[in-house]
Order: C-alpha cells, then structure tokens, then sequence
C-alpha cells in the first residue's frame, strides 16, 4: 500500500487521473470500503466484527481500452497490483485488492456495441451489468439465455473472468460455450483479439485461455457472444423423489438419453426440506426434482413428456407443470434477504463437478467431510447444471453459530473448504465449477493440476513478468516473491 | 441516532447486490458506494462507530442518493433502503454536519409561503387550474417534502405547519394534488382531507379521447414505487387517446433523473445532468418522440439538460386533448 499522504501517491493519481480524467479515479473512504468487500464471505465477517479490511489505494474507472491500457502501464512503471472489478459479487474474493494498488472498476465500459442479427451474436463491453445487458438484448427481439442468480448483480467480464454460468446453461452452455471472441489488455498493456470463432483449426485456443483467468492475464475488454431466438414455448415439470440417489438416477438418463432440457435441478433431501420449502412453500419430504424444455412448443411438448416418462420409472410423486413453473417464477428469491443464508451464520457454497459415475462419491465424501469433522455445520446441496456426461454439485455447508473471534471463524471457516474440497478431489471432482478459484481457493490449485501447473505458471509469467495482475489469486504468485 | 431504527435494513443491504442494476446514481457514477450495498456499508460502519458519521465523504455519498424507490420496490423483501438514507441524513443534520450547499438549500425552502384564491369546494394545488373548473387553488413553494428528503425534520414540519394552515383556511375537504412528490408527502397526513392525485380526479371526468397519438410515458418514482403503482396516470392518458409506449429497455428501472430526493437538481445538477443524458440516450428518436411525464420536476430537469426533448406533464397533455 502505498502512503496516501506521500508524493509518489500524487504522482500516481495525477498519472492515472490524465488517463481517465479527475472524476474517474476514486480515493473516498465511501467508494474504497465497496471495494474491500466482495460475495466472499471472510471479508465480510472481518467488516461485521470490525477489523480492518485492506483498501485500494485508487480506484479507477476506464473508458476505452486504450485507457485500460494507459492504466497498465502506470502501474508497470510503479509495480504496483491491478485487480479488476467487475459487479464484486464473485465468492471467492477474486477482486479484492488483497495488496493495495489499483482497482480498475470496469463498469463505466457498458456499452453495447453490435447486434448482428444474421450470425445471431451481439458485441459488448465487459463491464456491463449482466441485466442490463440482457435487457438490451431482448429489446432487439433476442436473449442471450445468461440467467445467472447474480444477473442483476454481476458484469459481463466477471463472468467471463470466473467461467461463470446461468439457470439455463443445461441447453445454451456456460459462459465459455456462450463466447465468440475476446478483446483483451494483456498485462503488459497491449490490445490483443482472439481469433472470430470459437470454433477451427488454427492454433489452440486464445479465447480459453482468458475464460476463467480471473483478472490474472490481463483485462477482458469486449466480447461476441452468441444472442438466441426467444423461444415459442417454455414448459417445467418437477417430481418428488424418495431418495436423491433416485432422482440422480432420473435426471442423468435424460441427460444420457440426449434429450435437451434448458435446465435440469435436483435437490437432495435436506435442501428440500430447507430451502423448497421455505422459498417454494413445497412443503414434502424427498430429493425435488425440477426440469424445463423450451423452443418450439411442439417439440417441448414432447421432449416434456419423455423426460416425464423417464421419471415415472422410479417410484416417485409428481408434482406437475405448476410446482416446476413455480421454482422458475421464484429462481432468484433464494438469493434475496433474508431467504439467502447470512452473518452471523458461517456459510459456503462448495461447488464442484464430476461424470454421473463420480458425482455421488463426490457428494458423499464431502458430505461425509462435513458430517465427521464439523458437527457444528450442516451440509446440504443440489444439483443445478447437467451435460452429457456429469453435472455439478451446488453443496453448501452452514455453521449457525461460528465462533466470536474473527480470526477462529475463518480458520474453521479455511478448514471446513480445505478438507471438503480435497475430499471432492479424490473422488474425481475439481475445485470449482462456476464461482473460480479467488484468493478462497487458490492454495489448492497445485494440487489439482499437478506438474501441469507449472504451464499455467509459465504463461503467468511471460504475459505479465511484473505480476501486477490480481497477485497472489487463482494460486499465483503473492505481489513481492 | 436514526439509523439504529434501521438495523434491519443495514443487515440486509450491507453484502446484497440484488438491487444493484436499479440504483439510478450507481448506473451513471459506476461507484460500488453508490449502491444500497454501498451505502448500507457506510452506514453499518456509522452504526459500529458513531465517529465515522463525521466522515465528509460519507455524509457526501449519503447526499448523493437519488432516493428511488425502484430498489426497495424490486426487492423481494421490500427492505427500505430509502429509509435508512433519510435516517443518516437526519442525523448528519441532527449533528451539525451537514454539508453547507444542503444548509443553504433548506434555508431556501424554508421559506415557503402558501396562499389561496379563487371559489370552489374543492382545493386544488398544482399549475392546471384551468383543468378544474370550480375549484380554489392554493399556491406557494414545496409542502415539506423536500426538507424532509433533505433530513430537516423541524424545519419540514414547520413549512408544513404553513400548509396545513392554508388549507384549513380553504375550508376544502378534498385537496388535488398535481405534483408527485407533494401527494406522496400529504396523501396520508391531512386529517379530515381527502388527498387526491390529480389523475384520479381528470379520470373520473371522463375526458373524451382524441385522435390516438403515440408517446412514451415516464414512470414518476413517486406513483409507481412510492404510490402502491397508481393506475390512474396511464388510464387517463389512455382515456385520451395517448397510445402509452414504455421507455427504456425495461420496466424496472426510474428514469425520473432524481425525482425521489425531490429538489435532486438543485443538490446535484452533475449528477442531474448525468441521469438527463442517460434517459436521452435510451430514448428512440429524442426529437420526434413525445415524453408524458407526471412530475413538474421531471419534465423541467429533462427539458434544461436536453433543450430538444418534446417532454409534457400529464397534466399538459390531457388540456392538449381538450383543446382539439
Ligand atoms: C446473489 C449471488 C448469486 C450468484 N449466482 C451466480 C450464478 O448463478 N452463476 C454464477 O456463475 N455465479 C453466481 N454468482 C457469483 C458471481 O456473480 C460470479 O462469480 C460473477 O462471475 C462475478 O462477476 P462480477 O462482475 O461481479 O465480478 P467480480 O466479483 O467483480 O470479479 C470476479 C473476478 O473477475 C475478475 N474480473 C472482473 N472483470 C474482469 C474483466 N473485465 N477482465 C478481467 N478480469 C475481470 C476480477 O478480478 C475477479 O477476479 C452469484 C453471486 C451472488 C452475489
Ligand atoms: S433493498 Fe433488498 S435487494 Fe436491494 S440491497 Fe437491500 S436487501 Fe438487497
């Protein structure tokens, strides 16, 4: 951190200031304590027992990547980090400015700027609400079938950053299936684009490679991603199942029968009894089972049916169209005070996924984690995005009561994920599905990836020799070593 | 201090980002501060350390605030976020700490003097009177609201005091208010009144409709998130004949360019001006499209940032169709 009152502060701020203008670098107590807080939920229990949470020195909100790249090269010159901030509602402390430095708060770039009605994609800028974008988008008679819990909360570049993913990604893909082509500032602050498709033969893929690198290799500045027709009809269908083993059971042979759900959710027994019940008024016991088609009616209707005919080969209650309709209408509730679990409980939302053969070991070992080594934290958890051959396990534990002592509540807090998620590892899950790694998970990353890290390192290094780009996240380097 | 009677509020706010999307100054500043969250933090630090309210930077982000209702209005809990703001700049003024521009406002405001003219058994209390025949008008500045966004609770009172006191003079029992701001002040407060927004009353009248003719209305924040979503602005203007087209890319959102904190412009006007050119920029054809607004307020901040808007108040457009 760099001392406010020192004359290499003001050089920096009347550096950064002639590249985005005095309005646009922000050095206000009101503005830094948004920025030392993100969706991760150590900061926020440091900020509710009242430590000191560490703040940017600047914040600064470019236009243009030109001026993104101005940014960069100040802070080349200086050394000192640059975290990008998108909508800070990432989980996993990704945009905190752990050491300092800069924030570059990227939503003043919030432009669309193409809709291409003939290859169906349309081009924005990164730092457009999610929402706002959408509504955009469907202005023009089109959806980009983004419908992520956090829509309103979260920026296209976050997205992008964190491999994120939406209610419907089961038929229109995650992010990185959802993307065309990147602009990007690497860190040295050259302005780079990806090839135009996502699909060829030239060479390995450059639009990957930043899907999914947090802020760590530069800043995403613009993007294509594919637009969809708003389709004729959209129809859900939930079953209560007795067992989750059953219901598991039903919605991976959808899933291996090759039909298209846009969404397929499964939830075992106790989030039923938790969470459906208390958002949904579903009040019964069993593993809910919740999927939706949509696209031309006639085609629902009939992939409907079928998905319906899989499930009645179990024993099982159906709830019909309006109990699945209902989930739909209510799919954000669970995300809104005080139906989302908050402070003073301790919580996690321990997301990871596997092939339909490992994806109930991984559940048990994590849930048998929890259960064995932390009486204290219930374990509960569903399933929200399927593909071909596996899905992804949304678990969360929760801790009614963690200890008083801040520094004790994030050492249990570090443990709890530590053990659960090396426990998913084993059993073929990964450290994350859509939420990233952060600063959360970071430490866990070599593990994963083995000797293959070190090509991850490497990459690190040649783009951004420095290490100003977010240090010390997604497993990489601290800022100084 | 105020805001501990909104502990609720800072609870739910502080790490929330739900409503983000909506807050119509974070949408032109960009800042995380100026969001419930944002503004929820502060005050929870506000409420950790009662020294931190001394803090300029927070009392101007406090000040900041358009004070929409479209947050707490989407908010599946309805946390009243517009609320807690009032309470911080109730205390900032309450301890001494108000910004001089904020003082000088309020000084200004409370000032106003109310009188009454004209013959009738109803009041009405707006710039149409000719829209009312047999009625009194009563004339002056803001009722009280605007000192009371501005956390002058005494001073609100005091101004309103003066109202009150015009309007016992009227001896009226049905006040019409034209002003949006001013009806959400006085609907529940005038004992004995019957406090009407001055759509409800042109809709009763039956107006017969004119050629149809297209325009695009603008939501007040009083009336839709405020007001319980008052029909009756849409149904008039349906009645006659105004083909109601929505702005914007959605439903949700206030384009009222700082209607809720009522003199917004004269606290502002950058920020003012930044909510006016968003508005132009979402609009279709800025020069050939017509605006309807509710709000005074709204159409003469619209119109000074943007001198090529065609922008009426709902009251000008229904004598419009009167005079065909
Ligand atoms: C209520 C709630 C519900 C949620 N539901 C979902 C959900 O359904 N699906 C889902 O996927 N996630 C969900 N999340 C998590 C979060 O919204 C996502 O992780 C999202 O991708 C974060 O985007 P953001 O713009 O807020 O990014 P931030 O939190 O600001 O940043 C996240 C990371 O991205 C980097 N970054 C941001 N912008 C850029 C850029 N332009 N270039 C390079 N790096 C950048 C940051 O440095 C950081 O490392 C939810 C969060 C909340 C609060
Ligand atoms: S008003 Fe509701 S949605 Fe908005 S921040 Fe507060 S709790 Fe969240």
């Amino acid at each position: 951190m760099i001392p406010p009152n020192s004359y290499l502060y003001e050089m920096i701020r009347s550096e950064l200031s002639w590249v985005v203008g005095d309005d646009h670098v922000q050095t206000g107590d009101s503005d830094k304590l948004g920025h030392s807080i993100d969706y991760y939920w150590v900061p926020e229990v440091w900020h509710d027992r009242g430590q000191k949470l560490p703040p940017p020195d600047f914040v600064v909100y470019p236009a243009s990547a030109r001026e993104v790249s101005e940014i960069l090269k100040i802070a080349n010159t200086h050394n000192i980090p640059v975290v990008p901030w998108g909508g800070g509602s990432g989980s996993q402390g990704g945009a905190l400015p752990i050491y300092g430095g800069i924030v570059m708060d990227m939503k003043r770039m919030n432009k669309v700027l193409n809709i291409d009605p003939i290859s169906m994609t349309a081009t924005a800028e990164t730092g457009i609400n999610t929402q706002h974008l959408e509504w955009a988008i469907e202005k023009a008679g089109y959806s980009t079938m983004h419908f992520p819990a956090s829509i309103a909360c979260a920026t296209l570049g976050g997205f992008i950053a964190n491999r994120g993913t939406g209610v419907l990604s089961t038929k229109y893909g995650k992010i990185e299936d959802m993307v065309m082509t990147l602009e990007v500032v690497t860190p040295a602050g050259e302005i780079i684009n990806t090839l135009p498709v996502p699909r060829h033969a030239s060479g390995p893929d450059l639009t990957q490679l930043f899907l999914g690198s947090e802020g760590t290799l530069g800043v995403v500045t613009k993007a294509t991603i594919k637009i969809h027709p708003i389709p004729e009809s959209r129809k859900f269908h939930a079953f209560l199942f007795k067992t989750m083993h059953d219901a598991m059971g039903a919605g991976a042979k959808i899933m291996t029968s090759r039909l298209r759900p846009c969404v397929i959710r499964l939830y075992d027994e106790l989030e039923t009894a938790r969470l459906i019940k208390r958002v949904l008024g579903i009040d019964k016991q069993g593993a809910y089972l919740v999927f939706g088609f949509d696209g031309p009616a006639k085609n629902v209707d009939l992939e409907l049916e079928q998905a319906c005919a899989i499930c009645r080969e179990k024993e099982h209650e159906d709830l019909g169209t309006e109990m699945g309709q209902a989930w739909w209408d209510h799919r954000y509730k669970f995300f809104y005070p005080p139906y989302m679990f908050h402070l003073p409980q301790a919580f996690g939302t321990l997301d990871t996924v596997a092939t339909f053969a490992n994806i109930e070991k991984v559940y048990w070992a994590m849930k048998n984690t929890i259960r064995e080594n932390f009486p204290q934290a219930a374990f509960i958890g569903h399933f929200s995005h399927w593909y071909e051959w596996g899905c992804m396990l949304y678990a969360r534990f929760i801790i009614e009561e963690p200890p008083k002592d801040p520094r004790e509540a994030v050492a249990l807090y570090n443990k709890i994920w530590d053990m659960a998620i090396r426990a998913a590892i084993k059993e073929g899950g990964v450290i994350n599905e859509h939420h990233g790694v952060g600063l959360k998970l970071g430490r866990i990353m070599k593990e994963l990836y083995g000797p293959a890290f070190k090509v991850l390192e490497d990459i690190k290094k040649v783009l951004d020799p420095n290490n100003i780009m977010n240090p010390g996240k997604m497993g990489f380097r601290a800022k100084g070593i | 201090m105020h805001i501990d009677k909104h502990q609720d509020v800072i609870a739910a706010c502080r790490f929330c980002f739900m409503c983000r999307h909506l807050d119509p100054i974070g949408n032109v500043t960009f800042q995380e501060a100026d969001t419930p969250r944002g503004r929820a933090l502060i005050l929870d630090k506000v409420r950790m350390d009662n020294e931190n309210l001394k803090n300029n930077d927070f009392i101007a982000t406090v000040y900041r605030s358009a004070l929409s209702g479209a947050n707490r209005y989407h908010c599946v809990s309805h946390y009243d976020e517009v609320g807690l703001v009032l309470a911080a700049r109730k205390d900032i003024v309450e301890a001494g700490l108000v910004p001089e521009k904020v003082k000088a406002l309020a000084e200004k405001l409370s000032g106003a003097t109310f009188t009454v003219k004209g013959k009738g058994d109803v009041l009405y209390y707006g710039e149409h009177a000719k829209l009312y025949s047999g009625c009194k008008t009563l004339s002056g500045g803001d009722p009280g609201k605007a000192l009371e966004t501005l956390g002058f609770a005494g001073e609100s009172q005091k101004v309103f005091d003066k109202f009150k006191k015009a309007v016992a003079a009227s001896r009226c029992k049905t006040l019409i208010v034209a002003e949006p701001s001013a009806y959400d002040f006085l609907k529940d407060k005038l004992d004995g009144i019957k406090v009407v927004h001055c759509s409800e009353c042109l809709l009763s009248a039956k107006l017969k409709a004119g050629r149809a003719r297209k325009a695009f209305y603008l939501e007040s924040d009083f009336l839709k998130n405020y007001d319980g979503n008052l029909a009756s602005p849409r149904q008039l203007l349906a009645q006659c004949g105004y083909k109601l087209v929505p702005f914007g890319t959605n439903s949700e959102e206030s384009y009222s360019v700082g209607e809720g904190a009522v003199v917004f412009d004269e606290l502002n006007p950058e920020l003012c001006e930044k909510l006016c050119r968003r508005v132009c920029e979402l609009a279709d054809n800025l020069k050939n499209d017509l605006f309807i607004t509710p709000s005074r307020y709204v159409k003469a901040t619209l119109t000074k940032y943007n001198p090529q808007i065609r922008i009426v108040t709902l009251e000008e457009a229904v004598a419009q169709r009167k005079d065909q």
